[in-house]
């Protein structure tokens, strides 16, 4: 059901509330290509119920309880939280003004706004924030918020204003993280016994809508906070339908009973192209963005978990030849990374480099080199490494001190992916081209997370991840102390990553800490643990009919972001 | 006790034993699947492991799953803290959707389908035994062999394709809306506006549904009536003179009844599980989408709870057919 392992990637993060923070760099987004291009005034209609129909349904109207980005869509849009980051990867004010660190490093200072009220009129103060702080860090068995601010030892609201937080060591991710802290009204949430068992229905926020009605695997009714403390939308308010069929979701937009649809299926792009008052949005370099990855199962003998999450130990039972990087970086130059687009995307993605995507800024790898698509050197390399075809069956054969016979190895894929099949064809054929054999076989989701880690009872998996604003997050997936916890999906360990990934937690320089990045994702590149084929688009279509302002000319926005659903207005 | 009361405590008996098997293998089935739902629930590996500890402790899956041999209270497993739960009326909260009761979920989806359902399974109902009873009549003629053409292909007809075709045919060409139960959002004048909006958008699915289900029933029906018309009693009852409508009343049709009712009894009982493909293609908020998700998300106490549902419709819904039968039947009862 659920594409990859999603998690809130930026597209639903509200990037730009920024817009909506800061009035002043609203027009300016939507002003770039208006400009030059002026395609139509947008007006000075207002009101309108923009009608949006979307795949899943928000897993829980409580912060602390949401996984599905549908929900973080929601949080976004009806909550504040202290940061906000742009398209840019930017970080602006939201409801902190300001925000600073001590000289140590240690001690920072957030300076709250004074005007903003709850959607049931009591005031929003430091108070809250510190609340909601505290909230997040006692509550261990909410799934994701929790991580943003365990790292604060003391949490205090210093006056009406003024967020006082105490770190241990410094503390690089401060801004990424005050984006996830959804701030909470303390007055309601305190008298709840257990919050993970909260469900939330009223939603209380400032955010920028505020919650009209909710019915689970339905719809989600917003409407326009008019006292928004920011610049108010112009529109009426916002209503998310499910329709969760792709042919149903794309009529529902054709015929006008949706105004907008995200999740447009990459079939029916062409017919939407064509199709009267409608127009495709295609983000190629999806704002935080999901990456698809290919990835090996590297686990050395010493770093094999002794628990696998139930008591048992690891199985560890990688193909011998990929702990040999000549052969990773062999299947790095056999892999036509172009074609897996194509196939997997429709073509509307692009290329893949690293675990940091495009997305993030100057934290992507734009100068490091990938291996070129280059069959012949794949050859050279495993020739020059002693793999070679003795028996002239296509496959070539282990080496002697390794405990196998040839280059067969298993691929894995999750069974809900539409175009695994066809990838998954796509590389067999492709590595078969080096005398690399796979025997493909599709497993359900869980059940490949249960093969997969702290398992490692795998060769070769094609899967996906959807990426943090901050890029220490996925990065962590390579670590030596990621292994037995499950979040390693390789089994990779290289003392020399761990050491710039410590060093980089702690930066709070950030040019220094963007080289400390780059450095990260050459090794990864140099030791291929991952071979990451491509980066998804962020696909939605709307109507031109019904309203207009939709930020086209943002290529990194989703249209569901709150920067859109602001400057909105009905067509006249 | 008479033999009629007997009967029935049997037959009551043995629905409840059915129930008692149905329920643990329900927890059983569920526990043996590879996958881990602390973390699947989540659909995403990178949890950080307190948060996982944490939710197998609150989910209660750190406990051993039938019997507790590691020492302390044998019984404090699993599957005891499922059974006390359940003779509470208390079905858990759902594992994905960690911050909702499994019992509301349930109750809510539940009459979403039962909205779907009812309707369409009386039109097919009524339908399907009408046009069985009438081309069994016209058995041979141009009508009857339409009637058939007609029922076969909806019944071969794969009712996902049925639905996407009257989807864009209706939306397209008739402005019905794509899905859902109710215009969200919409503004009612009156009753009537409200009334007409909800048929609306329960014209299409229930059409789909119906007709899928209409192909069955005329088959049955259709072929039970022309094994009863060869019956011996038929033909006295021709012979005495009665007209075609007074053998068809009196008797062929109690006696043609008898397979209908078993027919219609076990779909009844399954359609409540949620006529998954129908909710499917029309966004309908029922049993069916919630099982489906459900199963991918490893969400044992949805499961369990939609299992038991559909354990208890189907077992209610024999029953029915069994006391039904007695009636039609009054030999059944006796035997």
């Amino acid at each position: 059901m659920r594409r990859w392992r999603t998690l809130p990637t930026l597209a639903a993060l509200g990037l730009a509330i920024a817009a909506c923070t800061t009035p002043a760099t609203s027009p300016a987004q939507s002003a770039g290509g208006d400009a030059s291009a002026a395609p139509s005034d947008p007006g000075t209609a207002t009101g309108g119920t923009v009608r949006i129909g979307m795949k899943g349904y928000p897993d829980s109207l409580n912060p602390g309880n949401g996984v599905l980005s549908e929900s973080y869509i929601m949080y976004e849009l009806v909550y504040d939280a202290p940061l906000s980051v742009t398209a840019d990867g930017e970080y602006v004010p939201e409801l902190a003004t300001d925000w600073e660190v001590s000289e140590d490093g240690l001690t920072w200072t957030m300076t709250i706004r004074d005007d903003v009220v709850f959607h049931d009129g009591e005031p929003l103060t430091a108070e809250d924030v510190a609340f909601t702080m505290q909230l997040y860090k006692d509550t261990e068995a909410f799934p994701f918020l929790p991580s943003y601010v365990s790292s604060f030892e003391t949490i205090e609201a210093t006056d009406a204003t003024t967020v006082t937080l105490t770190t241990a060591e410094p503390y690089a991710a401060f801004e990424p993280a005050m984006v996830f802290v959804y701030v909470l009204p303390k007055h309601i949430w305190e008298g709840v016994d257990d919050p993970v068992e909260f469900a939330n229905d009223e939603m209380i926020g400032s955010g920028p809508f505020k919650l009209n009605e909710a019915s689970q695997g339905e719809f989600v009714d917003l409407a326009t906070n008019a006292d928004y403390w920011g610049t108010a939308a112009n529109i009426d308010g916002v209503i998310f339908q499910v329709i969760e069929n792709d042919d149903a979701r794309v009529t529902a937009l054709t015929s006008g009973q949706v105004d907008a649809i995200s999740d447009v299926p990459d079939t029916a792009i062409p017919g939407l192209q064509n199709a009267e008052n409608v127009k495709v949005h295609i983000a190629d370099v999806a704002a935080g963005g999901s990456l698809s990855d290919i990835f090996f199962n590297v686990t050395a003998d010493e770093d094999c978990p002794e628990d696998d999450g139930s008591g048992n130990p690891a199985v560890c039972s990688g193909h011998p030849a990929l702990k040999d990087v000549e052969v990773r970086r062999a299947l790095a130059h056999a892999t036509d990374k172009e074609q897996l687009l194509t196939v997997g995307t429709g073509g509307l993605g692009s290329v893949g480099l690293s675990l940091v995507p495009p997305g993030l800024g100057d934290f992507y790898g734009s100068e490091i080199t990938d291996y070129a698509y280059d069959v012949a050197a794949a050859n050279a390399l495993l020739d020059d490494a002693g793999y070679e075809d003795t028996n002239g069956d296509g496959i070539r054969e282990c080496l002697a001190d390794q405990d196998c016979d040839d280059l067969t190895m298993r691929l894995n894929y999750p069974n809900d992916s539409t175009s695994g099949p066809r990838e998954s064809d796509l590389l067999k054929s492709m590595w078969s081209e080096v005398g690399v054999n796979l025997v493909v076989q599709p497993l359900d989701p869980d059940t490949l997370t249960s093969v997969c880690c702290p398992t490692f009872d795998f060769d070769v998996i094609m899967w996906g991840w959807g990426s943090d604003p901050d890029p220490a997050f996925l990065l962590g997936v390579a670590l030596c102390s990621e292994i037995d916890s499950g979040f390693s999906e390789t089994g990779y360990c290289n003392p020399d990553f761990d050491a710039l990934y410590d060093a980089q937690s702690v930066e709070t320089d950030v040019p220094t800490r963007v080289d400390l990045i780059h450095q990260m994702q050459q090794i990864l590149i140099d030791d291929v643990p991952y071979i990451i084929p491509y980066y998804y688009p962020d696909t939605g279509a709307w109507r031109t009919d019904t309203f207009t302002g939709w930020l086209e000319t943002d290529p990194t926005l989703g249209l569901q972001d709150a920067s859109n659903l602001t400057v909105l207005r009905p067509a006249e | 006790m008479s033999g009629r009361g007997m009967f029935l405590v049997r037959k009551l008996g043995w629905a409840l034993l059915t129930l008692a098997v149905v329920v643990t293998f329900n927890f059983l089935l569920f526990r043996v699947l590879p996958g881990d739902p602390a973390k699947s629930g989540m659909r995403d590996p990178r949890l950080n492991p307190q948060a996982v500890e944490a939710l197998r402790e609150r989910f209660g899956l750190d406990k051993p799953v039938l019997l507790n041999l590691e020492g302390g209270n044998p019984l404090d497993t699993q599957f005891t803290a499922y059974l006390g739960a359940l003779a509470r009326g208390d079905l858990g909260t759902s594992y994905a959707f960690r911050d909702q009761q499994v019992s509301d979920m349930i109750g809510h989806a539940l009459v979403n389908t039962l909205w779907l359902i009812l309707p369409a399974e009386v039109l097919a109902v009524v339908i399907g035994i009408g046009l069985g009873l009438f081309a069994a009549w016209r058995r041979g003629k141009p009508a009857d062999v339409a009637a058939l053409t007609f029922s076969l292909f909806m019944w071969a007809l794969p009712i996902f394709f049925l639905g996407i075709i009257l989807l864009i045919v209706g939306v397209n060409w008739f402005g019905l809306p794509i899905g859902g139960r109710i215009t969200i959002g919409g503004q009612f004048e009156s009753f009537w506006d409200l009334a007409v909006d909800v048929g609306r958008h329960l014209l299409l699915p229930t059409l789909t549904l119906a007709l899928a289900l209409i192909g069955e029933y005329m088959l049955i029906m259709r072929s039970s009536v022309l094994e009863v018309f060869g019956e011996d009693y038929i033909l006295t009852a021709r012979a005495k003179g009665l007209s075609t409508y007074g053998v068809i009343r009196h008797h062929a049709l109690r006696n043609a009844m008898l397979p209908m009712v078993t027919l219609i009894a076990l779909t009844l009982g399954f359609t409540v599980a949620g006529a998954i493909q129908v909710e499917a293609v029309f966004s309908w908020p029922g049993l069916g989408a919630l099982t489906v998700n459900a199963v991918s998300d490893r969400d044992y106490p949805v499961l369990q709870g939609a299992f038991l549902l559909l354990a208890v419709a189907v077992v209610l819904a024999n029953l029915a057919a069994e006391l039904v039968y007695g009636w039609l039947d009054p030999r059944v009862s006796v035997e």
